[in-house]
């Protein structure tokens, strides 16, 4: 395949300003959209579904959330879990108060929950940054599993602890539930996870995204153009909550189908950040990156080390950690904008061959 | 270069004994300027002076403890940047403060923020009213583009530009917002002289196409006399000498605090 830029010239800001200015690019995505939609559920497997591609799609989606906030607007928070808590467990909540409500009309609505505990959390960002903002959103972290774990109420009192995703239909196709189908529920994620962002991306490219991009750039600088800083790093926590808690609620009832808080500690806010990290700040497509690499590395790894090199399963997982540690160490210090960048270099190569100057 | 017969009009701005203090250091003791519509101010000193404090003090960046500041006819003890930027005042910084991590394109689109109206419900869906206004504006930011001739640069991450170049960037975001009083923190420290050229050629066309009125502050005293209508002299936080750009350079207390002799 040809990448060409040149030889495209935009007669207008408009065509200059579409998602995708070039061609190559538009054909890539509808190639992939096409593969992911249609190709994948035919010939991927119920473990693959289950185990892989579904939990990669809710956590490239939690990813693409912390993106907005850390990525974005410079927001560093270690209360991802938490916000996914609580678009879980208000989903729970309201699917059982309300049987009848579309689950997806559920999903969105936990997700306003989640943006509204979100704002809250976020209000001490006016005050503090980095390193003491990431320590309140970790307070913010282990006081919802608390509350979680705490209130009966949360979890209707059910004497097990978990909360469990009844079987909930649309248009007559069970999703939710043990006996919905493992391709439907891949569809489900797949589709919200392409919707949010697309719509993120329209958010990034507009005023809402430079305002948070300024936040984070040059504060001082924002404040005297007009942003107020208050308002936009709350945009910025309400929009990333959201789309935690979406993610959140489908980690629960597409993924899990049963959970308890654990499922939500501080590990999984470590898992999110790291995927943002490794998939590179500041980008949707990193987001997406990232949670495939996350999800994919530890099982090629396992591949290449015990059914390739013969090696114990233990000294295997031990080697996983380190390959990880490695890679985060890296991407912080080598390549900030992480595999997104990587991906963006080999195109400018692609773009200028055979030409290199 | 200065032309006698400019339409200098009103008092746009007028700060009346302003004293500002860090802790027990006095950046700024009962200064008193104006600056008039469509004028070019430089304001001049040695470093320390408090020349960029005082710029901080109008675009509501410090707030002093003492005076008043009157703009657009309205007296208030202290601006809020936020209202500042509202009303019109624009600036650049002394150390460049681009946002970093953003394209040429995107900065200067960022400082014609308070301009856009959709919220980010329309943003998301990048349609209709809000793709509307999102050209329109990047019309405007590519008509600037073009003035300032960055044309090369437009879609460059401005991090990696040449300081010059940022200078440029950094001017263009502050005329983005269209402001009536632009402030410019040594627009041209550090650039060379073809460099310095382009930069007060760009001053003047904004004075002259735009009727911007300048308050800028600057070392090259070449560059001042060839530009400014009116120079304003600062030393030690007090102001100490303030007119024409000849009054100025044969003022007294100028040579001495240029010439550093003490002050008791
Ligand atoms: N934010 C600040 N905190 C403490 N002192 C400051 C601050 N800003 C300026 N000053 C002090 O105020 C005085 C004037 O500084 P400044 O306005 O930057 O001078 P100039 O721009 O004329 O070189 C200096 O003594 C400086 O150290
Ligand atoms: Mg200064």
């Amino acid at each position: 395949m040809l990448y060409r830029e040149a030889g495209q010239f935009k007669s207008s800001y408009g065509a200059d300003q579409a998602v995708f200015p070039i061609a190559q690019d538009r054909w890539f995505i509808a190639a992939a959209a096409v593969f992911a939609f249609v190709v994948v559920p035919l010939i991927a497997d119920d473990y693959w579904l289950q185990a892989i591609l579904i939990p990669l799609l809710v956590y490239a989606l939690a990813a693409l959330g912390l993106n907005v906030l850390t990525g974005y607007a410079g927001q560093l928070s270690l209360g991802t879990g938490g916000f996914m808590a609580v678009g879980a467990y208000m989903s729970y909540k309201i699917t059982t108060a309300f049987p009848e409500l579309n689950i997806i009309v559920v999903f969105l609505f936990s997700g306003l929950f989640s943006a509204a505990v979100g704002i809250v959390f976020g209000l001490p960002s006016l005050r503090i940054k980095g390193f003491y903002l990431a320590v309140a959103t970790l307070a913010a972290q282990f006081f919802l599993i608390w509350l979680f774990n705490k209130v009966g109420w949360f979890y209707n009192y059910n004497p097990s602890g978990t909360i469990d995703a009844p079987p909930r239909a649309m248009l007559g196709v069970l999703i939710t539930g043990a006996e919905a189908q493992p391709e439907v529920k891949y569809l489900t994620a797949l589709s919200l996870l392409s919707v949010f962002a697309l719509l993120t991306k329209n958010l990034v490219r507009s005023s809402v995204g430079r305002a948070w991009m300024a936040i984070r750039d040059m504060d001082i600088a924002a404040e005297i153009i007009g942003i107020r800083p208050l308002r936009t790093k709350l945009l910025a926590f309400a929009i990333s909550s959201f789309i935690c808690g979406v993610a959140g609620a489908e980690l629960f009832a597409l993924h899990f189908g049963s959970v308890e808080t654990l499922a939500f500690d501080i590990n999984l806010s470590f898992l999110i950040l790291f995927m943002v990290i490794i998939g590179g700040l500041g980008s949707i497509l990193g987001s997406i990156l990232g949670a495939a690499f996350m999800v994919l590395m530890p099982i090629a790894l396992t591949n290449l080390f015990v059914g390739g090199l013969g090696m114990q399963a233990v000294t295997a997982k031990h080697t996983e950690f380190m390959v990880f540690g490695g890679l985060i160490i890296f991407f912080l210090i080598v390549e900030p904008h992480g595999l997104a960048r990587l991906w963006q270099i080999a195109k400018e190569k692609l773009r200028l061959w055979p030409f290199p100057y | 270069m200065s032309q006698p017969q400019k339409k200098i009009g009103d008092t746009l701005l007028k700060v009346e004994d302003i004293s500002l203090s860090f802790g027990g250091v006095k950046a700024i003791s009962g200064v008193s300027f104006e600056i008039k519509e469509q004028e070019i101010l430089a304001i001049i000193g040695p470093n320390g002076a408090g020349k960029s404090s005082m710029l901080n003090v109008i675009n509501g960046f410090y707030h002093p403890q003492e005076g008043t500041i009157t703009y657009k006819g309205e007296a208030r003890h202290q601006m809020r940047p936020h209202n500042a930027a509202k009303q019109g005042i624009a600036r650049t910084f002394q150390n460049i403060a681009l946002f970093k991590g953003m394209s040429t394109l995107d900065n200067i689109m960022t400082g014609r923020l308070l301009k856009m109206r959709r919220n980010f419900l329309w943003q998301a869906l990048y349609w209709g009213p809000a793709l509307k206004e999102e050209l329109a504006h990047r019309e405007r930011v590519e008509q600037i583009i073009d003035f300032l001739e960055i044309q090369a640069i437009r879609k460059t991450q401005v991090g990696r530009l040449p300081y010059g170049l940022q200078k440029r960037v950094e001017l263009g975001r502050a005329l983005a917002a269209e402001p009536d009083l632009l402030l410019l923190d040594e627009p041209m420290a550090g650039m060379n002289v073809e460099e310095k050229e382009d930069m007060c050629r760009f001053v003047l066309d904004v004075n002259d196409e735009f009727g911007t009125t300048i308050a800028l502050i600057e070392h090259d005293m070449g560059v001042v006399m060839d530009i400014s209508d009116r120079v304003v002299v600062l030393d030690y936080g007090r102001k100490i000498a303030d007119g024409s750009p000849d009054e100025v350079r044969g003022n007294k207390n100028v040579i001495d605090a240029y010439l550093g002799v003490s002050h008791d």
